[in-house]
């Protein structure tokens, strides 16, 4: 009996921590996140990165830093545990690897192309694409969670779904990059700054 | 006529088994087997930065080891964002592909890198011959044909040679090893321009 209350409880927990959003306020969310993106000239923050796999110990952290100015100028730095930069321009990826520098080419890489592309959109969380993904609102006490699942079917064998929640004020404070096993790498963004002056050195490569 | 002599050397020499060509002094001992301690502990995930250098082509990610069992390992290379490019699983002699990106679905590249993962994470190779060469101590083993050299020095395992034939095809090295985990490892392919360097995070 205790059991079953305890399961009720917990139940009643979950369905209130995470619940669907009327389409009134998903429409409202949309709007808000759209309005944020286009108003976003630049932004920095810094991040942890988890990467989680069920048949780990422990899940693996990365600590680094983003910067991103628009329209899809992007720099994503890893300082912990490894020193790793990938600037996004176009169809280039500009990488620093421990001091190492090299480019690659994926206009023809269908894939990462669109991982980039993804990548690009999610940091202003604008990925509200019918057409390309199948996508859920929820409510998680102040902020709203929505999940954005690939239609097409080789991305979605390479990303099953992104997550993405949002702030009261549309900005994302976290993306979750959920792999067809279910296993995920999140990442928590933390001291974000926007729109401030983001000279262009920072993206010299 | 005089080139002969010369010839006969050098074929003898081409025919030669890895340990007369390295002048290995044999030792009578036999049988029993060797540990390679490195990814042994199933409590501890093993996770390295990876570059990985095909012909001019440089690739990084991360690669993480995991001993789920005897005899049973896990192998996984993501992205530096967490992306899975392949993750395999080693267990009981088989090899299962559980996943990996469709650029790299080549019989040819999943073959390649099974054998050097496999040899990374075989545990307990029974030994076929045991040699001495200056201060270290080599036990050869065997792979699906392929002779393999375990290099030990002070009791610790610090390279592994992969032969064909007598001749050095592919090295594993360990170093900067603290409490049984190596910190940098290298392998080097010596036929095919291929490199993997990991290094511990």
């Amino acid at each position: 009996m205790r059991n079953l209350i305890f399961l009720l409880w917990f139940t009643v927990c979950s369905v209130y921590a995470q619940s669907e959003m009327s389409a009134g306020d998903a429409r409202a969310l949309e709007a808000k996140v759209k309005k944020t993106a286009n108003t976003t000239e630049t932004i920095t923050s810094s991040f942890r990165q988890y990467k989680h796999m069920d048949f780990l110990s422990n899940d693996i952290e990365s600590l680094g830093k983003l910067s991103f100015k628009a329209p899809n100028l992007v720099k994503w730095e890893y300082t912990e545990p490894f020193a790793y930069s990938v600037i996004f321009e176009e169809e280039t990826l500009y990488i620093n690897n421990e001091g190492n520098k090299s480019d690659m080419d994926i206009g023809s890489n269908k894939l990462f192309k669109r991982l980039n592309q993804l990548i690009t959109n999610s940091i202003k969380g604008d990925l509200f694409n019918t057409d390309e993904f199948h996508i859920d609102y929820f409510k998680k006490g102040n902020d709203s969670e929505v999940h954005f699942a690939p239609k097409d079917e080789d991305f979605a064998s390479f990303i099953k779904a992104f997550h993405i929640t949002f702030n009261g004020n549309g900005e994302v404070t976290e993306v979750k990059m959920l792999e067809p096993s279910n296993d995920y790498t999140r990442i928590v963004f933390t001291d974000r700054k926007t729109n401030q002056s983001l000279p262009d050195a920072v993206f010299a490569h | 006529m005089r080139y002969l002599p010369i010839s006969l050397l050098f074929l003898i020499w081409a025919c030669a088994s890895y340990p007369e060509r390295n002048n290995f002094q044999s030792m009578e001992t036999s049988g029993g087997s060797i540990t390679n301690p490195y990814f042994s502990n199933p409590k501890k995930d093993y996770v390295y930065k990876a570059d990985i250098n095909l012909y001019k082509k440089n690739f990084s990610g991360i690669l993480i080891l995991k001993k789920l069992g005897v005899q049973h390992h896990r192998v996984v290379f993501t992205t530096e964002l967490g992306n899975t490019i392949f993750d395999f699983s080693f267990r009981d002699g088989d090899f299962r592909v559980n996943h990996i990106l469709s650029e790299m679905n080549k019989k040819m590249v999943i073959n390649l890198l099974k054998k050097d993962f496999r040899t990374l994470v075989t545990e307990n190779p029974s030994v076929l011959n045991r040699f001495a060469s200056e201060d270290r101590f080599i036990f050869e083993t065997e792979m699906a044909k392929w002779k393999n050299y375990y290099y030990t020095i002070d009791r610790k395992l610090e390279k592994i040679v992969q032969t064909k034939n007598g001749k050095k095809k592919v090295s594993f090295i360990f170093s900067s090893v603290d409490a049984e985990v190596a910190k940098n490892i290298q392998i080097l392919h010596h036929n095919i321009k291929l490199s993997i360097r990991l290094k511990a995070i």
